[in-house]
């Protein structure tokens, strides 16, 4: 019998605990070879309330097992994504949910309003962890009372699911975990990329344009796993793992060390089908561990 | 868009440091158009894919040509006949080829997409002029053909001297590839021609928004799926990064 592995976010069930990391992804129409089946669901591109027209070249940059980007949130703005996209996700069988941006906490709120009743949109992922912004993004994330104002504010304007995502760029991340989930959060994903730094030694310059950029892939996986598990003894609500996810026992580690569910990005730019293939992996795992579910998986999560 | 695990089938030198590798990959063989181009990635090698134009395409075999310039390309010109290489593609927007003759510009390894466009343009009847510049012609690849070929040499060791660009004709359809500043005297030259322009790709099929190209209209798109091949007058060169190895030619 296959293992079950249907998850529960905050009252949004679904059908598989690997979910497509925001950015990584688009808005789920551009990706080639998508097998539907294996993604639990999909987190947008990060949106703004405007378009956006992103940083300029160079966007990414290779680093040893992982990369920089900048790409500045360039993006087409809510209403486009209420016209053009919004009807495709209410086709779909997995849930869509969109990862929202603001440079004040009442933007965030604006345009959660603005989405919230749309058909095909599911919930919300409120990115206070973007590094690629000159206003908000990181801003909110590294001070618990501006990630809870953001948090609040979003609260106040959706009965959707909504997950906050995290930086890592903090000195604590269960301080911030713990007010977001005091100001209303469902769940939280953990994590968003590291800011870094790579210079170009025959410009003598960054390789970046924006200088600096979020790093990604499996150069941060131990990094990220240590501070899903923090995030997670720190709340009650359900954490999802973030970060250098290539195969499925890199994503079995966030579940053992107390995710419910994963995000995988990087990854997909390398393998199109990653995604698929890393649900098939955790499916294999269980059942070669003779579990009927993920629920039984055993999870390292002591309490303080 | 197929994802083929391809065996490498042969190796042949067509230039000083210049290599053609060919690969087992039928879907894609059937199926590429001048100027798409394939994502390769394999075991052991650099987490993200590199990418390369489709120089030829017959049967069952996509050809690539490519130097050693960094990690990735040396590990591909280092891999043995029957290693295996993960192939994704045909990817991004070719050559659109009409009208009664055709010049291809190729500047180094800008050959990479002209013998798939060569072939293109003569399927649909059009008279092909193939322009090819190197800085010496121990760096010309010997691989050009067309109904007529001009070589061009910086040093003037072999054809014209000077650029590939000054050598020139005009014609109806003018294609270009080789490094930006190159292609930037095109599109003063014939703000109509069709450039395929290189950038850092992050995954080659649009999601990542890495190959950002800054337009004249204002704004960026994605030159894995709306480019490589651009109208030459619609890109803002000046917008283009100007100091990476590709702005100016290895
Ligand atoms: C659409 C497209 C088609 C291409 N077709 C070909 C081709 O047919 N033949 C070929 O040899 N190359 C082609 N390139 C360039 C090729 O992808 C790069 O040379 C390659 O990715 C370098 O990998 P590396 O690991 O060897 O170099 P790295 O170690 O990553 O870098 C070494 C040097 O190469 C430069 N470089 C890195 N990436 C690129 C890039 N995308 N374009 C140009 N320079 C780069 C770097 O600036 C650096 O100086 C193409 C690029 C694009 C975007
Ligand atoms: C190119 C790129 C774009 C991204 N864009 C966003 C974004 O718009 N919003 C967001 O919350 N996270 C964004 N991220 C972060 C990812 O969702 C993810 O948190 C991070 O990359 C770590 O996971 P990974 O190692 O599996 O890629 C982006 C990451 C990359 C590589
Ligand atoms: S390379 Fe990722 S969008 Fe073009």
């Amino acid at each position: 019998m296959t293992p079950g592995v249907s998850v529960d976010i905050g009252g949004l069930r679904l059908g598989g605990p690997v979910l497509a990391a925001s950015g990584t992804f688009g808005y789920g129409t551009e990706v080639p070879l998508l097998e539907r089946r294996a993604l639990g669901a999909l987190v947008s591109k990060g949106i703004f309330l405007r378009p956006r027209e992103g940083s300029a070249p160079p966007r990414i940059a290779e680093t040893p097992s992982g990369m920089l980007n900048a790409i500045g949130l360039q993006g087409p703005g809510v209403e486009a994504v209420v016209r053009d996209y919004a009807p495709m996700w209410a086709e779909w069988d997995f849930p869509v949910l969109v990862n929202i941006n603001g440079e004040s906490a009442s933007e965030y709120g604006e345009l959660a309003a603005r989405l919230d009743g749309v058909p095909g949109i599911a919930g919300f992922e409120i990115n206070i962890s973007c590094p690629n912004v000159e206003q908000g993004g990181l801003y909110f994330g590294n001070d618990p009372r501006a990630a809870a104002a953001v948090t609040e504010s979003v609260r106040k304007r959706t009965k959707l699911p909504l997950w906050v995502k995290l930086t890592p760029m903090v000195s604590d991340i269960g301080v911030i975990a713990r007010a977001v989930e005091s100001a209303g959060a469902d769940a939280l994903c953990a994590i968003n990329t590291f800011v870094g730094m790579s210079i170009d030694l025959n410009a003598y310059r960054p390789r970046l344009s924006f200088r600096t950029g979020g790093l990604s892939g499996p150069a941060i996986r131990p990094l990220a796993v240590h501070l899903a598990h923090q995030a997670a003894r720190a709340v009650d609500i359900p954490v999802i793992g973030v970060g250098g996810i290539i195969r499925a026992e890199d994503a079995l580690e966030f579940l053992v060390a107390g995710c419910s569910a994963v995000q995988v990005g990087t990854a997909t730019f390398v393998n199109p089908k990653a995604i698929a293939e890393i649900h098939d992996g955790i499916l294999g795992f269980l059942e070669a561990r003779g579990l009927s579910s993920l629920a039984e998986l055993p999870r390292y999560l002591p309490r303080d | 868009m197929f994802l083929l695990d391809a065996s490498i089938m042969g190796r042949r030198q067509v230039a000083r440091g210049m290599f053609v590798i060919g690969m087992h990959a039928p879907e894609i063989a059937t199926t590429v158009r001048a100027g798409q181009f394939v994502n390769l990635g394999w075991a052991s090698g650099p987490l993200l894919r590199r990418p390369f134009s489709v120089y030829r395409a017959d049967g069952e075999h996509i050809e690539v040509v490519l130097k050693a310039v960094g990690l990735g390309t040396a590990q591909l010109l280092a891999m043995e006949l029957g290693d295996r290489v993960s192939c994704l593609g045909p990817l991004g927007r070719g050559f659109e080829l009409a009208g009664a003759n055709a010049v291809l510009i190729s500047g180094g390894l800008g050959v990479a997409p002209m013998p798939l466009a060569a072939r293109d343009a003569r399927a649909v009847g059009m008279e092909v002029t193939w322009v090819h510049g190197a800085r010496t012609a121990a760096e010309l690849c010997a691989e050009a053909g067309g109904d007529r070929v001009i070589w061009a040499t910086d040093d003037g060791s072999q054809g014209i001297q000077g650029t590939a660009v000054a050598a020139s004709p005009d014609a109806e359809a003018v294609l270009a590839c080789g490094p930006n500043r190159m292609l930037a005297a095109v599109a003063e030259r014939w703000p109509h021609a069709q450039v395929s322009v290189e950038t850092y790709m992050g995954c080659g099929t649009g999601v990542c928004l890495g190959c950002a190209m800054p337009l004249k209209r204002g704004g960026y798109d994605r030159a894995c799926t709306e480019g490589p091949v651009y109208r030459a007058a619609d890109v803002d060169w000046g917008a283009l990064p100007s100091h990476l190895a590709y702005a100016v030619g290895t």
